[in-house]
């Protein structure tokens, strides 16, 4: 005879709540494990606990090797935008104002989203494969076995790295996207580069250019530090490694969009 | 006394993995833990060497290092076989300031002199062989000076040659530093040629302590089941 509490986990509506409370509890559980770990590198930051040689090659790493990729990245979202705008603004006469709109898009959001998914895909994923790779072959063990700090020597060149480079990489890829906005807004509406940019600088402002100065900053060491968090939390072979890499992008694409929600509710309403 | 272990317990979803053992490992003394994979014995070094935290008990250790050779070496694939042995004396907060490349460089020499791969330094983990990296493992485990040294099926995988070779490095690093071992093993031929002392783990519990020499009498059920590698016995293997 079927009892109520074996009939309630057979049905439909428990498999769903209790799928969900798992995901729910996995949540909690990794958000503390990513807050736990920043805390612990922002006091080895404090403390001065920097390994620079590790540094240099993390920044290389993060600001040059990605920089193909996210300028192109950047580059064809500026593209598409403008093509769709210019032609469309000309029309309504408003093309005096083409220039400025690309710009505010470019500066405020394109810039740093579009560079953090491009630097979340090519290098945080790299990071949470390096780590859960290291995870599973009993590296990070033999870190702590020697008596050294895995979460300082891992971590902390590879954060910092994020929050120094991207930056870098946000206003060049925005550079390139007003530029390439030009070029587009040229080709498809007719629009002269005078134009273009004598409207471009009207609605910039200081606070725009710290701002994403500011977020650029905040999506670098956040990619970083998820990447890290899932990769050093890996567990299983092949298949934790896959698992902590899918997660690591996932949670940081969720991070740079919830960010960005924050900058855009704490700045510019 | 170096190690001592106390009614140690750990506990893994509702499993009690390690249930209540009591052992002690004098300096100098090799201790081999014996039993069927799953039986907990590499939990056990992970809870010495403080891996993990354990549940309840208590783990006694002299003053000075804890080191570890790890099953699959655990070499760091990323730096050559130099800069792994001298990883501890550049990274550690106790020792970064001690030693000056000079010294790090004679050190990382001597070691790798001692394990029998003088002249591989420049050399990455990839390109070595399993014995090999075994080796640096072992160079890089020592390079601390450590008084308890823990192995983890240091011969698990090797060529029967490579593993003599390996267990007899176990007993020169005994002789050496007179530190405390654990070796974790099923292989005969480990025991019989490092261990002064063997346990043997069941279900989280010492079934089994006493001599090399004692076990190969296999006079109780547990012994003759392990010795003779039967199925028949009070062990069952776990599906």
């Amino acid at each position: 005879m079927i009892t109520l509490q074996k009939y309630l986990r057979q049905s439909a509506t428990y498999k769903v709540f209790s799928q969900l409370f798992i995901l729910f509890a996995d949540f909690l559980d990794t958000l503390g494990k990513i807050a736990q770990l920043g805390f612990h590198v922002l006091k080895c930051i404090l403390k001065g606990e920097i390994e620079f040689k590790e540094l240099l090659a993390q920044c290389d790493r993060f600001g040059v090797s990605s920089l193909p990729i996210t300028l192109s990245i950047v580059g064809m979202t500026s593209i598409i935008v403008a093509s769709q705008v210019a032609h469309e603004m000309v029309k309504q006469g408003g093309g005096n104002f083409v220039g400025m709109l690309m710009t505010i898009l470019i500066v405020r959001e394109v810039g740093a989203i579009m560079s953090g998914f491009a630097i979340t895909s090519m290098i945080g994923s790299s990071l949470a494969s390096e780590l859960a790779t290291m995870r599973v072959t009993e590296q990070v063990d033999a870190i702590d076995v020697l008596g050294v700090d895995s979460i300082r020597y891992l971590f902390v060149p590879r954060v910092l790295s994020g929050a120094i480079m991207m930056p870098f990489v946000v206003i060049l890829a925005s550079v390139v996207g007003v530029l390439l906005g030009a070029v587009t807004s040229d080709m498809f509406a007719g629009l002269t580069y005078r134009a273009y940019f004598d409207s471009a600088g009207l609605g910039l402002y200081m606070k725009d250019l710290s701002v994403c100065i500011l977020k650029a900053i905040v999506f670098g060491a956040t990619i970083s530090l998820i990447s890290c968090t899932c990769g050093y939390f890996a567990s299983g072979g092949a298949k934790g490694v896959g698992l902590a890499t899918t997660k690591a992008v996932v949670w940081s694409f969720i991070a740079i969009v919830v960010w960005d929600m924050i900058f855009a509710v704490l700045f510019f309403f | 006394m170096s190690i001592e272990v106390r009614n140690l317990v750990k506990t893994f979803d509702d499993r009690k993995v390690i249930n209540d053992i009591s052992f002690k490992v004098a300096n100098g003394e090799i201790l081999a833990i014996v039993g069927f994979s799953g039986s907990g014995k590499s939990t056990v070094l992970k809870l010495i060497c403080g891996l993990i935290p354990n549940d309840s008990g208590e783990i006694i250790t002299s003053e000075g290092d804890i080191a570890m050779v790890f099953q699959y070496s655990a070499l760091f694939d990323s730096l050559s076989v130099a800069d792994n042995i001298a990883f501890a004396l550049r990274e550690r907060k106790d020792l970064r300031k001690k030693y000056n490349e000079k010294e790090i460089k004679d050190i990382v020499s001597q070691k790798l002199e001692l394990v029998g791969l003088k002249g591989i330094e420049n050399k990455f983990p990839s390109e070595l062989s399993g014995g090999m990296q075994k080796r640096v493992s072992f160079a890089r485990a020592i390079v601390t000076k450590p008084n308890t040294i823990l192995y983890d099926e240091p011969t698990a995988g090797l060529d029967p040659m490579s593993s003599t070779l390996i267990e007899d490095y176990i007993v020169s690093l005994k002789r050496e530093i007179n530190a405390a071992s654990i070796v974790v093993t099923h292989q005969m031929s480990t025991i019989t040629r490092t261990a002064d002392r063997v346990i043997m783990l069941y279900d989280g519990k010492i079934v089994f302590e006493g001599t090399p020499a004692e076990l190969l009498k296999q006079d109780t059920p547990y012994t003759k089941q392990f010795v003779t590698a039967s199925l028949e016995g009070p062990m069952k293997m776990k599906a």
